[in-house]
């Protein structure tokens, strides 16, 4: 009896943890999918596009059935990110004269980054995004990601005018999410780090 | 010796099936935690790198790759004001003043989240749809769409039965409804008729 007692002890431990860790697992499985879907997206598209690391998906109607909620409002294009392959450089014309913004998502689902056409000066946008390992501290421009892994949701705001649909359309199409080839110095290999 | 090690297996298994039974109905059961507005409930922490584990869970599944609250507020409903739960058989009147915001817009969406088929392309009222009276309200109707009604741009048309949820934006909110966001006077969601 006393060693039953301490096998139902264990298993209402081990209950608590799965519940405890299936709550904190399932933001970073679902986002571990969309990062991982992202990126297949940017690759498969044809032509110029799938050098961007930009994916441009179609306008919103009930026909997305990918991420919950989207908003029929907004014309979207996302990059997935691995910040293990060096910084990501984000460039983009600023010029749309409607709401747009720039949002940075952690692997965690946590929005930790955003910009818009209010926040955002010049002409354009001209980001680099760290990773949480990077031996140097964010210089002005550039931002720190608390996750190697990321998404990037570009919004902005459209109707039912082909003008305006028009030119954010390329907007979204000048959107550049792209990463510098690894250093190939030898020493530098040699280096741990 | 063989039976009792069936029970402590089934005992372990069982444990695992409870946590994960236990975690899967606290996020989709219980109501996300909020500021309520009417029959509207913001959730402050969507986003945010300050959000508890359950907050962060409860978003991925019903909201992921929403905005912090520094850029965008997200209003909630499935209730009416009368506290009925919204479906999307019935025919419901939304009103109000325009939300202090850059840009609103009020979406409807299904019970799975997505938004709902029609031949019209309607799925939301905003901004620049809105049509004010000379109060300067707007108001919009959710529901099974008639067909002397398609024309309508202040309808969003349903489709089908079950559930309805209702999401209000407000991108770049003014300051007052940042700083207090159970403040908005909230746009005010009333049946008409009978429902089936």
């Amino acid at each position: 009896m006393n060693r039953l007692r301490i096998h139902i002890s264990a298993a209402a431990l081990l209950a608590i943890a799965v519940h405890v860790l299936s709550v904190w697992a399932l933001p970073r499985l679902i986002m571990d999918r969309i990062i991982t879907l992202g990126g297949g997206d940017a690759q498969a598209q044809s032509g110029p596009q799938a050098s961007t690391g930009v994916y441009l998906p179609p306008p919103t109607d009930h026909t997305q059935r990918r991420i919950v909620m989207p908003s029929p409002d907004l014309l979207y294009a996302t990059c997935a990110f691995d910040l293990r392959e060096g910084p990501l450089h984000i460039r983009m014309d600023a010029s749309y004269p409607r709401y747009w913004s720039i949002a940075l998502y952690a692997s965690t689902t946590d929005n930790f980054f955003v910009v818009n056409d209010r926040k955002n000066l010049g002409e354009s946008v001209d980001l680099t995004l760290i990773g949480p390992r990077s031996t140097k501290s964010a210089a002005p421009g550039e931002i720190l990601s608390p996750t190697e892994r990321g998404f990037l949701l570009l919004r902005l705001l459209v109707n039912d005018d082909p003008a305006v649909r028009a030119v954010a359309e390329a907007t979204r199409r000048s959107l550049r999410c792209e990463q510098p080839a690894p250093d190939r110095d030898p020493a530098r290999a040699a280096t741990p780090h | 010796m063989r039976r009792h090690r069936l029970i402590i297996a089934s005992l372990y298994i069982g444990a695992i099936f409870l946590g994960l039974g236990s975690a899967w109905l606290w996020l989709t059961r219980v109501g996300i935690a909020g500021v309520d507005a009417g029959a509207w409930r913001v959730n402050l922490l969507a986003g945010s790198q300050s959000a508890d584990a359950y907050t962060r869970a409860r978003i991925a599944l019903g909201a992921v790759l929403a905005l912090d609250r520094s850029e965008t507020l997200y209003y909630t409903t499935q209730r009416d004001d009368r506290g009925e739960p919204l479906r999307a058989e019935c025919l419901y009147k939304i009103e109000g003043a325009p939300p202090p915001a850059r840009w609103w817009s009020i979406t409807a969406y299904g019970q799975d989240h997505f938004l709902f088929p029609n031949a019209e392309r309607r799925y939301s009222v905003g901004t620049e749809s809105a049509q004010l009276d000379s109060d300067g309200q707007f108001s919009l109707m959710i529901g099974p769409l008639p067909a002397n009604q398609r024309d309508n741009r202040s309808w969003i048309p349903t489709v089908g039965t079950g559930g309805l949820r209702l999401t209000l934006r407000l991108y770049n909110p003014d300051p007052t409804v940042q700083q207090s966001p159970g403040a908005l006077a909230a746009p005010s969601i009333t049946l008409i008729g009978d429902c089936p």
